[in-house]
């Protein structure tokens, strides 16, 4: 796998576009998801001023982790924005929601599956941000802790605490949902106000 | 007994980093069953294939790329010749007042320095000040796609382009201490912009007000012309920032 994109790396560095869209392909689901605890609804558009600059500062890139140097990139973007904005990472998202959203199409569809993609993030989003940003990079992007913690300016061993803090956390979530009724009568129970720190395009739509 | 706890509580560990692991590997295929319970059901949901709508920056994406890779990749760039403008002025001028008042007070130095040219370098910042001044424009938007980053960008024409203007007491005027003190001039402060852009954007919001008041950055302040316009200098820069053309591509 990373030899594959090393390869890929190279190329675009050459110049071929296909390439670089395949890149593009591997990388941004994860990148986007992650943003997505990072920034919210903004994810997209941070996500898009990503891949500028990975578009532009290619030639720049002198080997090693391409995912971590992406991801590195997509986080300062992350972080900019944030400032820009002049409020606080959208990290929480009320649990009632996610038995909204664990009804969805998502798991419909992926028969098996407990849980929807955007009800996995999310319930991952309201974890504290280095416990979120530690199984994020780990899971999602699929760095190893040692790069993990590059990417976030921490030691390997401070990574893997923050992510086994997080999935414990998850476990403690995931059983309280267990304990609730089904997705369906949650849903007419206890309907949030407004689905804040979701982005606007978590409608269950599947590619 | 407390070694036991220790044990599980390890052996719990390794089975959360072997889960980490696994999640993102499960992507393409399911043919190999990988870890199961809720948490690996979890990670592996986080981590699934893109969906579609994930993946609609693509084009966009190498529309960027396409155009990083154009020889001359400069024609968005002159969207921004105004603000360049405005920016070089008010720096021009910060300049002048700046070299002006240090003149004044360098005029009572110099005289039991006996030396008025002792500052050969710098009385000459002609030379340099028009090739920046050409490389900015081109400089702001595409020029670093093409690999060079930050240099080109921090460029800002700091030197009044005419030599006539400065000396308004001719001898002591253009000395070192001055020009390192008064900063927009000074090319070695200008390449450091960047970074002193990057410092101050990394300030938490609070410090920043006062962060503007050390010496410092000082040099920020001059350059944005006014400590609040400070922040949108450095939003500018793209050394510091992204550039603002980016969030059409969506």
């Amino acid at each position: 796998m990373p030899g594959e994109l090393d390869q890929l790396v190279s190329a675009a560095r050459a110049g071929d576009e296909d390439a670089f869209r395949h890149l593009y392909r591997t990388l941004q689901p994860g990148l986007l998801r992650y943003l997505t605890a990072l920034v919210g609804a903004d994810a997209e558009d941070v996500a898009s001023e990503t891949w500028l600059q990975v578009a532009r500062d290619l030639p720049t890139f002198t080997g090693g982790e391409f995912r971590a140097w992406a991801v590195t990139i997509a986080r300062n973007r992350a972080m900019d924005h944030l400032r820009r904005q002049r409020r606080r990472p959208a990290l929480s998202v009320p649990v009632q929601e996610l038995s909204e959203l664990a009804g969805d199409a998502d798991t419909a569809e992926r028969a098996g599956e407990t849980l929807g993609t955007e009800a996995a993030l999310a319930l991952i989003a309201s974890l504290p941000p280095r416990e979120a940003e530690a199984v994020l990079l780990r899971a999602v992007i699929g760095l190893d802790a040692e790069t993990a913690g590059r990417v976030l300016g921490r030691r390997a061993g401070a990574v893997r605490t923050a992510a086994h803090r997080g999935l414990r956390r998850l476990a403690v979530l995931l059983d309280q949902r267990g304990a609730t009724p089904a997705p369906d009568d949650a849903r007419t129970d206890t309907r949030p106000p407004r689905r804040a720190g979701l982005p606007p395009q978590a409608e269950p739509v599947d590619g | 007994m407390r070694g036991l706890l220790v044990m599980l509580r390890r052996s719990r560990r390794a089975d959360h980093e072997r889960l980490l692991d696994a999640a993102p590997d499960t992507r393409p295929t399911r043919a190999a069953p990988g870890p199961t319970g809720p948490l690996a059901d979890l990670l592996r949901a986080a981590a699934a294939p893109a969906r579609e709508r994930e993946l609609a920056g693509e084009e966009a994406a190498v529309a960027a790329f396409r155009a990083a890779r154009q020889p001359d990749a400069a024609v968005p760039a002159a969207r921004r010749p105004r603000h360049r403008f405005t920016a070089g002025a008010v720096v021009w001028i910060a300049g002048v007042v700046a070299t002006a008042t240090a003149g004044a007070a360098l005029a009572g130095v110099g005289l039991d320095r006996a030396g008025p040219d002792t500052s050969p370098m710098v009385t000459s910042p002609t030379a340099p000040a028009p090739r920046t001044d050409d490389r900015a424009p081109t400089g702001e938007d595409t020029a670093s796609p093409t690999g060079a980053p930050t240099d080109t960008a921090t460029s800002v024409p700091a030197r009044p382009p005419s030599a006539s203007v400065p000396p308004p007491s001719a001898s002591a005027t253009p000395s070192p201490e001055t020009s390192g003190y008064v900063g927009p001039g000074n090319s070695e402060n200008t390449t450091d912009r960047a970074g002193l852009c990057r410092a101050y954007l990394a300030k938490p919001e609070r410090q920043r007000e006062k962060a503007l008041r050390t010496p410092a950055f000082n040099e920020l302040v001059v350059a944005a012309g006014g400590a609040e316009h400070v922040e949108e200098y450095c939003r500018e820069r793209p050394g510091a920032d992204a550039e603002p053309t980016a969030s059409p591509g969506g």
